[in-house]
């Protein structure tokens, strides 16, 4: 039986394979060969690409080095959104690798926000980690916690380190054992076909009655719309990092185990595929 | 349906990016809007938005440190308004400079992402029926 540690570490090491190809438009000096790389899901694109600008950047003109954005398919790819939350939202039913686009023209400014350094990346990242102990703990443990603390949730993340990251981490993963559960559960819950960016809600992880509230009782509570009737047909899938997770998990558990290092869920309803 | 009185300093710079919507929620008869605010930046189109989205939620803004005070302190704002184009509109009323910063704390703890929509804030984060956010030129609370 797999420990509940070891999917820490499957969530924290999922890669997504990805083939970056410049935007034809593009003015280049010489042809832009595609630049094949292997994406953190736990990531942000902006993060993780210095290679691929720098890859880009050679075959184009000096003075032609504005910001890069990614697109796939059309969809302008929302930097500060997890990258495996990108990939389960636009793509995880399409055969890899992940065919993302490059631009550094007409950056669109309504879909995206600018990243103009990795300081930004941080402030964004910590401001999430703050939203999250804010519902699970009404702030108390993160703000016990002391600036090199918060710093090092940052550094874990930005290098890839599971254990200095998780040294922080965990804390923020307790509660105290007079409770069963966090207060509320971070989660976001996501649908291409919605025009709203993300649903979130105030959720408890332990009923009334003390019975852990389990997937399916988040879905029919915040996405009734997502929730297979009784005798229907499956409509939705619902992922969270690549996987769907049965509809009786508990969300404590969810929330403990697959939470992004941003410490919330990112939930994906997407449809399901017909082949 | 009565026109909304909006703020003078407002309508003047609407153009397209108009803070319409935006109205004090104390005093004043507003019963509408005259037209659908537009979208603010980072905030996608809204199509037909159901009847919860097109209420309005009471914000209570506070200044912090010596930021300049707000005369109007409660504003009834839609639901869909981005934290961005709250930012944008406190720094018109504030008449701050566009290169000035704003940075806005939910529960004096964190600043939520430019294209958070206030009625999630107000949902998770709202108290007595208000969302209380804080305001700062500088970063208070990192």
């Amino acid at each position: 039986m797999t420990d509940d540690k070891d999917v820490l570490r499957d969530v924290w090491f999922g890669r997504i394979p990805t083939c970056f190809t410049l935007y034809q438009d593009e003015i280049t000096e010489r042809e832009a060969e595609p630049y094949y790389l292997l994406l953190p899901r736990i990531s942000y694109l902006t993060l993780v690409t210095d290679k691929v600008k720098k890859h880009f950047q050679k075959v184009m003109r000096q003075d032609d080095f504005t910001e890069i954005w990614f697109e796939y398919e059309g969809t302008p790819l929302k930097w500060h959104y997890p990258i495996g939350l990108l990939f389960d939202l636009h793509a995880s039913n399409t055969a890899l690798p992940w065919n993302i686009t490059v631009h550094f023209k007409n950056f669109p400014e309504k879909d995206l926000l600018h990243c103009p350094s990795k300081d930004v990346i941080e402030a964004h990242f910590m401001a999430c980690v703050k939203e999250a102990d804010a519902l699970k703990h009404k702030s108390q443990v993160i703000n016990e916690m002391q600036k090199k603390d918060h710093k090092q949730l940052w550094m874990g993340l930005q290098n890839d380190k599971f254990d200095q990251f998780w040294a922080i981490n965990r804390k923020l993963m307790e509660c105290p054992p007079e409770d069963s559960g966090f207060r509320y559960i971070p989660f976001r819950l996501y649908q291409v076909t919605t025009e709203r960016p993300f649903i979130q809600k105030l959720f408890r992880p332990v009923a009334a009655d003390g019975q852990l509230n389990t997937l399916g009782d988040l879905l029919k509570e915040v996405c009734p719309a997502a929730v297979t009737p009784e005798d229907g047909e499956k409509k939705n899938q619902v992922m969270i990092h690549g996987i769907e997770p049965m509809l009786e998990t508990p969300v404590q558990w969810l929330s403990e185990h697959m939470s992004y290092p941003d410490n919330f869920l990112h939930i994906s309803i997407i449809p399901q595929p017909t082949d | 349906m009565a026109e909304v009185e909006k703020q003078p300093s407002l309508s003047a710079q609407e153009g397209g990016r108009g803070e319409c919507g935006e109205e004090p929620s104390d005093g004043g008869a507003a019963v509408g809007v005259a037209e659908p605010a537009p979208p603010s930046a980072g905030s996608p189109v809204t199509e037909e938005p159901a009847e919860d989205t097109k209420k309005k939620i009471d914000i209570l803004l506070k200044a912090v440190g010596d930021t300049p005070i707000m005369k109007t302190k409660k504003w009834a704002v839609e639901r869909t308004r981005t934290i961005q184009g709250l930012i944008d509109f406190i720094k018109k009323f504030l008449k701050l400079v566009a290169s000035e910063q704003l940075f806005i704390y939910v529960n004096q703890s964190f600043a939520p992402s430019p294209d958070q929509e206030v009625g999630t804030l107000y949902e998770c984060f709202g108290s007595d029926g208000k969302l209380v956010l804080h305001y700062c030129k500088s970063q208070a609370w990192g």
